[in-house]
């Protein structure tokens, strides 16, 4: 049977030991919450992989952008006015501005739309295992999403010795060692 | 902020929310009383219609255009701090950019309204959005007048959505605090955040982008305004100068306001230590800078005039400092470019009091920069059959006061229910609790 490991950390230096300990165990089904973006968690786990928001907002942007310039044009097709002059009916400079307009309106929406997608919010029930108002607070948390039976004292283990304040299910005997003594503890700036 | 926890920021931005106090009410009541003031006269402008606006030809663009442009131009300093210095990471923006871009949208919600009150009909508003209709007729995309629909309605469109995802984190930080129906609501604003690493690597993703888009907006936003004026060829607008002479006018009265507003927040909030002088005095040190650049191009204008060798241009720029409306001229002269002058003082700079009092000139002296432009060219046309003193009536007054008092409602209102400093960001300029420091201490 298969259930979930967390730690609370109240050091930054202690969970990144900890994620990278678990990783170097071959732990990998993990969730961290933060109560701040920090560069150091987003780099120990995603090492460096950028996120897929940018085609939203770039697929966004070209579509605005072409809408724009449909939306003017065609308009200005659909009632010819004779213009003297030589003036075009569909001209560049002033539909630029549209254009330009209509780029960050639709970039903006979908990069809206993009960033709710993936971050998989609005919602009422998601990641109930990190509902803890500490994680929004002062503290960090990090729990190990189903864990096997026969590892779930390994990863407890690991998190009590690289520092958590509280890990659950308590690994037994209480193996938590100083994580300072450790050379490992992650350099944070 | 070297010496706060994390859980000491939570504390005390948290703190404020919901609890009453005086002064806050007093300031409320005042201006809900001048939203009042307002709401009347434009009830009696609904029922008698334009003409009780004070408006005579062939000055058709008076008190609502400049309060319009004002206010437009007041929402610009917010975006700057909240998208322009995040992408420069310029650390002071953190500690005031919250209610700065609280600031920028209530000011564009402001602004809004101004069109509709001037077109009167103000139930046909909608006609200014391209849409299918029985008319068949749509918008000339060819007028900056339909230019400008567009660019206030993307500005204030990204500038909330830019504000409301800067908010998530915080409300839910608030969420974990509060008890009760708030917990309720908040859990629903902050959309069920909980700030996993998935969350804040897409979010910070998304958050970047969107100070990518808005940089280039909030520029464009005022070249349009200004651009209201200069596709026109009546003399005294049609001038190239303007799109950079607006935008910087618009950061150095929008930086003036956020002056005006969080002096008296900091003491009321009691929150010296995310509010401190140093914040003040890089916004003073901008405020210098715009001022300068405004200055400069006040005085370029009078070049191209000169150099143009028009004689209607050079008339009105004659007109404006020794003509009828000469005592506008040299207020927003003075207001603009003689009193913040001050700011080159570093006592001025780090001194509330003085900064609280030069931010007010600012603002008066802004409103008076685009009420010099609007009437004096429209007063002092080609015909001087046709020129006329226009000023503004106790209606188009009522409806100026109405418009601060619906800002500083909203500010009010959202002060004591949001976190009006931005939390997490907050928590990045602290030092990340360590247990490498406890060992060593």
């Amino acid at each position: 049977m298969s259930a979930n490991v967390k730690g609370v950390f109240a050091h930054l230096d202690c969970l990144l030991t900890g994620i990278d300990r678990l990783e170097k165990a071959g732990f990998k089904d993990m969730i961290v919450a933060a109560p701040l973006p920090r560069h150091e968690i987003e780099e120990a786990i995603y090492k460096g992989e950028p996120s897929p928001v940018r085609w939203w907002t770039l697929c966004g942007g070209i579509l605005g952008g072409s809408l724009g310039f449909i939306l003017s044009s065609l308009t200005a097709l659909d009632w010819p006015m004779a213009i003297p002059g030589g003036k075009p009916l569909v001209a560049i400079p002033p539909y630029i501005v549209i254009v330009f307009e209509c780029t960050v309106l639709f970039g903006g929406i979908a990069t809206l739309l993009g960033m709710l997608y993936y971050c998989r919010i609005p919602t009422k029930s998601m990641e109930l295992e990190v509902c803890d108002p500490r994680f929004s607070d002062d503290h960090f948390g990090l729990v190990l999403k189903d864990v096997d039976e026969s590892r779930r004292e390994e990863a407890a283990t690991i998190l009590s010795g690289a520092g958590a304040i509280e890990v659950t299910p308590q690994p037994e005997g209480d193996a938590a060692d100083e994580p300072t003594e450790d050379k490992e503890v992650a350099d944070v700036e | 902020m070297s010496n706060l926890t994390y859980g000491q920021v939570t504390k005390d931005i948290i703190r404020p929310l919901f609890k009453p106090s005086l002064l806050h009410g007093l300031a409320l009541v005042t201006a809900i009383a001048c939203l009042s003031v307002g709401a009347y006269c434009w009830k009696l402008q609904l029922e008698q219609g334009l003409g009780v606006a004070g408006y005579e030809p062939p000055v058709m663009w008076g008190v609502y255009i400049t309060t319009f442009v004002f206010w437009v131009g007041i929402g610009h300093a917010g975006t700057l701090i909240s998208a322009i210095l995040f992408l420069f990471r310029a650390r002071w923006r953190t500690g005031v950019y919250r209610a700065s871009e609280a600031m920028t949208i209530f000011a564009v919600l402001t602004a809004g309204l101004f069109p509709i009150l001037h077109a009167g009909r103000c139930w046909y508003a909608y006609w200014l959005f391209p849409y299918p209709n029985q008319r068949q007729l749509w918008p000339n995309f060819k007028s900056p007048l339909v230019w400008d629909v567009f660019a206030i309605s993307t500005y204030l469109t990204i500038s909330a959505i830019f504000f409301y995802i800067g908010l998530i984190p915080d409300m839910a930080a608030t969420r974990d605090k509060v008890k009760g129906f708030g917990k309720r609501v908040y859990g629903a604003l902050c959309l069920g955040w909980r700030g996993t690493d998935n969350q804040w690597r897409h979010y910070m993703a998304a958050y970047g982008f969107f100070a990518a888009l808005c940089t280039p907006l909030v520029i464009s936003v005022h070249s349009v305004v200004s651009w209201d004026f200069a596709m026109s060829s009546t003399p005294g607008w049609h001038s190239t100068i303007f799109p950079p002479y607006f935008v910087a006018g618009a950061i150095f009265s929008g930086c003036a306001m956020v002056l005006t507003l969080l002096i008296p927040m900091r003491s009321l909030f009691k929150w010296e230590d995310y509010l401190t002088i140093w914040h003040f005095e890089r916004l003073a040190q901008l405020c210098l800078l715009t001022g300068a650049i405004l200055t400069y191009a006040y005085a370029t204008e009078y070049f191209i005039a000169w150099y143009s060798d028009n004689p209607y241009e050079w008339g009105t720029f004659i007109y404006r400092p020794t003509g009828d409306y000469a005592w506008a001229f040299w207020l927003m002269v003075s207001c603009n470019c003689i009193f913040p002058l001050a700011l080159w003082f570093k006592k001025v700079r780090t001194s509330l009091k003085w900064l609280f009092i030069i931010s007010l000139i600012i603002n008066v002296g802004m409103w008076f920069e685009r009420f010099n432009i609007i009437a004096t060219s429209l007063a002092h046309m080609f015909d001087p059959g046709a020129w006329v003193y226009y000023l503004p009536n106790r209606i188009e007054m009522g409806i100026l006061v109405g418009s601060f008092g619906w800002f500083f409602m909203w500010f009010l209102l959202f002060v004591k229910v949001m976190p009006s400093v931005a939390i997490a960001e907050i928590k990045e300029g602290v030092r990340p609790p360590l247990k490498a420091d406890e060992v060593t201490t």
